[in-house]
């Protein structure tokens, strides 16, 4: 039985991991960028890994580099980057009914970013409850190293890279989206959702184009649950019902 | 760094720990106490609906190009089509992010070339 369960485990783990690669597309490339940046800031490389690796939440990481390198007060770059990340507050709870019982989960915590709670809470639903701990755990500890390994490649040869290869840099990142509106076409189950998922999209990408990326997610996702609470359409794209208990907005 | 700077980036990073932990330790008593209504029912309707909406604004900030210009706009619209046809297709994860990223960089490609 023991022999079983392990093999569901390494399978999940194995998953977990095959999943997550498209999210290095995205990864590595931004992870290169904050190297660099935070090398020309004055960071070694071995503080450079150590923000990322500890702190490890892209914008703020910018944001935490970028204060300090300006001569912005301490406490004033802390309280900065820990407001950037309040978003975060909503994903745990929103991926907990999927999380079975295991002592792993509080330190899995610490990877789970824009990116691992998205791709989590499309796929935990579909998993065997066997399958889930190592599936997060393949997922956000690859995601983890590709971060890291990213930040390191960019601390020690950022500049050398973008000069060699400046079109990788901008191409690779389209994964990111190709991936999350994968993992958001199902959701488009009826005419409410549908609505209120194109506002929340519309309004994050206005939010980036002036400029306000990182108030820009909770924003618009704001926008799009008022949308969805205030605008009643009929139901003729599926059978959802808005909020209905058997039929969970998976 | 100094002293005073570790202590600030370790106080960010717990800090940002305790946002993704403090959650995630408030719901699973909440679970525990829903019992037998099951999972789903003790979720707030509001965080139900949050959990996409969170993802389409991701999905939102993450569709501007690197570089901003007629061809980048042109490469993410075609980008993500194709991405949308595989995924149609195969209702895969993999095959779709792969096609969406090859078609972008040879829609980018050619627009530069002849732009």
């Amino acid at each position: 039985m023991s022999d079983i369960g392990g093999v569901r485990r390494l399978h999940g783990w194995l998953t977990g991991v095959r999943e997550a690669i498209p999210l290095l597309g995205g990864y590595i490339p931004v992870a290169i960028s904050f190297g660099l940046i935070s090398a020309q800031a004055g960071f070694s490389t071995a503080e450079t890994l150590a923000i990322s690796a500890l702190i490890y939440a892209g914008a703020s990481q910018f944001l935490f580099v970028g204060m300090i390198a300006s001569g912005s007060p301490l406490w004033l770059t802390v309280a900065m980057t820990l407001l950037i990340n309040v978003r975060h507050v909503v994903y745990a709870p929103n991926i907990a009914p999927w999380l079975p019982k295991s002592r792993w989960w509080p330190w899995l915590m610490h990877g789970l970013t824009d990116q691992i709670f998205a791709l989590a809470h499309s796929r935990l639903p579909q998993l065997s409850e066997s399958q889930r701990v190592g599936w997060f755990f393949g997922a956000a500890m690859l995601a983890w190293l590709s971060w890291i390994a990213g930040s390191l490649l960019g601390a020690v040869a950022g500049e050398w890279l973008t000069s060699r290869w400046p079109l990788l840099g901008e191409v690779m990142p389209f994964a990111l989206p190709a991936l999350f509106l994968v993992l958001i076409v199902p959701r488009f189950t009826s005419r409410r959702w549908a609505a209120a998922l194109s506002v929340s999209v519309a309004a994050a990408l206005v939010c980036t184009l002036v400029g306000l990326t990182n108030i820009g997610i909770p924003l618009a996702a704001a926008c799009g649950a008022l949308c969805f609470y205030m605008v009643r359409l009929p139901e003729t794209l599926g059978t959802d019902k808005g909020t209905t208990k058997e039929r969970r907005p998976s | 760094m100094s002293l005073e700077l570790w202590i600030g980036m370790l106080i960010a990073a717990v800090g940002t720990y305790l946002i993704r932990l403090l959650p995630l330790l408030w719901m699973q008593r909440r679970l525990t106490r829903s019992g037998e209504n099951g999972p789903v029912d003790a979720l707030p309707k509001w965080l139900v609906i949050l959990g996409p909406m969170m993802i389409a604004a991701v999905l939102g900030v993450s569709l501007v190009p690197r570089t901003a210009d007629a061809a980048g706009w042109l490469a993410t619209l075609i980008g993500l089509g194709v991405t949308l046809a595989i995924w149609w297709r195969t209702r895969s994860l993999g095959w779709p992010v792969m096609g969406g990223v090859l078609t972008f960089g040879v829609v980018v490609i050619v627009a530069r070339s002849l732009m």
